[in-house]
């Protein structure tokens, strides 16, 4: 890997910039729109022309690479730990980050696209709220730094509660401060972890840290550290919406606007991916850590897809399959094989995406009719032919049915978990699936194919034309990764292999 | 009284319960069926994987699961009922699972 890469530090410092200046001009609408469209669409530019590489913030790279700065220096810290030691805060853009960072990008620029020409007068204040919470998330992709990840990660809690709180919805300030309470105890715990991690080993960058618990410097055993995984894995939980914050995390996604549901889920599964990264290469060495991530997954599964048969209203529906569906990619996790892991980091790609169309696709019906509740809506489809065939298409990628991009990143897992020795979960798995499809199959008759109720109004303005092509684009990516899944996974092995 | 009409009655009672007005439909009532079946097999499915510890445990689970399913159920009602929006339901079974962790993790590992 090359080291000096400028193009790395530029997808997270371009972002917070412009966002804070948007957040300044929120009241002159063509600028907003201007400047947010730009933006955008550099967001799944820049990690596109980015070349792989490592880059340090306020320090140096280790000794052991650095000569200049090593010759001189006593042999005691050239030839001890401290040669390899990182002073920097590290930022890491390899492959797998190249793909999800691009992922996130292109999910950002259809919400904020979306948004944009749904409204006669663009809120800068919104646009702000989704560049910072993307900047953070793509920061925790890149980040090789704990501590660095802990910041951004309450910066995209934070970003998350604001997404929810600008949005005309109903209910939406008492989710959005329950989020932050049930936080209140989640952060402190996930931060106090952090901090007996580094008086354990003395380190917050993670590449140091797995040396150090790998060669002996530091009790791999030692309670401190067994309590320091304890409270990280509980923060992860939070930062993921696993149970138990799976009903407070899909209220919030109930609770947005469809473009900030759409970008909000993508938040929740790449910081999944971030943190769970973390764990595994970290506490992968205690077998127990893996299995806790696989109970905790089929758990998720099981009370995210079963909680959303029973839903009434649409868009808690998908929020509560959502969460379901982020049990698929910690299963691979859990499997803790090459394969397993790559095929979760495949489901992460690939669910980020689905989600996200199926949120702004029923984000369709919300813009006609205003209403979410399901025994209120039908006969939508003389209303909205296209956008009621691409969310069925998109339903259809959400269970898994081929050709599209998830029935290959399930088929990895149930491969996987075979390969494991574990057929129970790939039945599991096979059998949630099926109930996904009839859950996303009632959901789709409901709203349009059954007669259209008497007290249903139907506002007479057109779905504008940008949402249609965010669909298709996204059913696109959908399509050209089910057909060609190795594009995907051969960017995401090196990760895979790297942590198994 | 058949399973059908027993989980409507429990379906009718968490609708009280939630305040909720509308009628229990068609829908509605197959829906918590299937929801019903769906955790009951995965839950079986799951036990079964105690096999990799021991064969014996796993019979004996099978049995006491199986047992204590048919005892409660309909199971489905009452997850719902606790899987709510409220604020006391949630800081609860955070704080439980926060306890549940820090305990698996920490004296798990010791000693094992």
């Amino acid at each position: 890997m090359s080291t000096e890469n400028l193009l790395i530090p530029l997808m997270i410092i371009i972002p917070i910039t412009c966002a804070l200046f948007l957040n300044l001009l929120h009241e002159k609408s063509r600028v907003v729109k201007i400047i947010s469209v730009i933006v955008a669409l550099l967001l799944p530019t820049i990690p596109l022309l980015a070349n792989y590489g490592i880059q340090y913030f306020g320090g140096y790279a280790p000794l052991a690479q650095n000569p200049t700065i090593a010759t001189g220096l006593p042999s005691f810290i050239t030839g001890s730990a401290l040669n390899i030691f990182h002073p920097a805060i590290t930022y890491v853009f390899g492959s797998a980050q190249k793909l999800m960072i691009t992922i996130l990008g292109f999910v950002a620029l259809f919400a904020i696209f979306i948004s944009l020409y749904e409204v006669k007068k663009p809120s800068g204040v919104y646009i702000y709220l989704i560049l910072m919470g993307v900047a953070s998330v793509m920061a925790m992709l890149l980040s090789d730094d704990i501590f660095n990840l802990y910041v951004f990660f309450e910066i995209a809690a934070l970003t998350q509660v604001g997404i929810v709180l600008v949005s005309k919805v109903d209910h939406n300030y008492e989710t959005a401060l329950k989020y932050l309470i049930v936080g209140s105890i989640a952060s402190p715990m996930l931060l106090l972890g952090i901090a007996l991690l580094l008086g354990v080993t003395g380190n917050v960058n993670i590449t140091d840290i797995v040396y150090s618990i790998k060669t002996g410097l530091v009790d791999p055993h030692s309670p401190v550290l067994l309590m320091a995984g304890s409270l990280i894995i509980f923060g992860w939980l939070y930062a993921a919406g696993l149970p138990p914050f799976h009903t407070i995390k899909s209220a919030m996604y109930s609770k947005a606007l469809p473009t900030g549901a759409a970008v909000l889920q993508a938040f929740s599964v790449f910081t999944f991916v971030a943190i769970g990264v973390i764990i595994l290469r970290i506490f992968s060495y205690l077998h127990f850590a893996e299995i806790f991530i696989l109970g905790i997954s089929l758990i998720a599964m099981v009370l995210g897809i079963t909680m959303a048969i029973t839903q009434t209203d649409f868009k808690r529906l998908i929020a509560f399959l959502a969460v379901g569906e982020l049990g698929y990619i910690g299963v691979g996790f859990g499997l803790g094989t090459v394969f397993g892991i790559t095929a979760g980091l495949f489901q992460a790609v690939n669910e980020a995406v689905i989600t996200a169309l199926l949120f702004i696709g029923f984000g369709t019906i919300m813009y006609k009719t205003k209403e979410t509740e399901l025994k209120k809506l039908g006969g939508m489809l003389v209303e909205t032919p296209k956008s009621a065939f691409l969310v069925l298409l998109a339903g259809l990628a959400m269970a898994g049915v081929p050709p599209f991009n998830a029935f290959q990143s399930k088929l990895m897992l149930v491969q996987s978990s075979l390969n494991s020795g574990l057929p129970e979960v790939a039945i599991i798995m096979v059998l949630l699936s099926i109930v996904t499809f009839m859950t996303f199959m009632r959901a789709f008759h409901t709203i349009y194919l059954r007669p259209k109720p008497a007290g249903l109004v139907i506002e007479n303005e057109n779905i504008p034309r940008v949402t249609i092509v965010a669909m298709v684009c996204l059913l696109i990516i959908c399509l050209v990764f089910g057909l060609y899944p190795q594009l995907a996974t051969n960017y995401l092995q090196g990760l895979a292999m790297g942590i198994a | 009284m058949n399973i059908y009409d027993f989980i409507l009655k429990k379906i009718k009672d968490v609708k009280m319960e939630t305040g909720d007005e509308g009628p229990v439909t068609n829908i509605s009532a197959t829906s918590m069926l299937t929801a019903e079946i769906t955790i009951i097999s995965s839950l079986l499915i799951a036990v079964v994987m105690l096999r990799l510890l021991n064969r014996a445990l796993m019979m004996a689970m099978i049995v006491i699961v199986f047992l204590i399913i048919f005892m409660a159920m309909p199971i489905m009602p009452k997850l719902k009922r606790e899987q709510n929006d409220s604020l006391a339901t949630m800081s609860f079974y955070v704080i439980v699972a926060l306890a549940i962790i820090v305990s698996l993790f920490y004296w798990g590992n010791l000693n094992v």
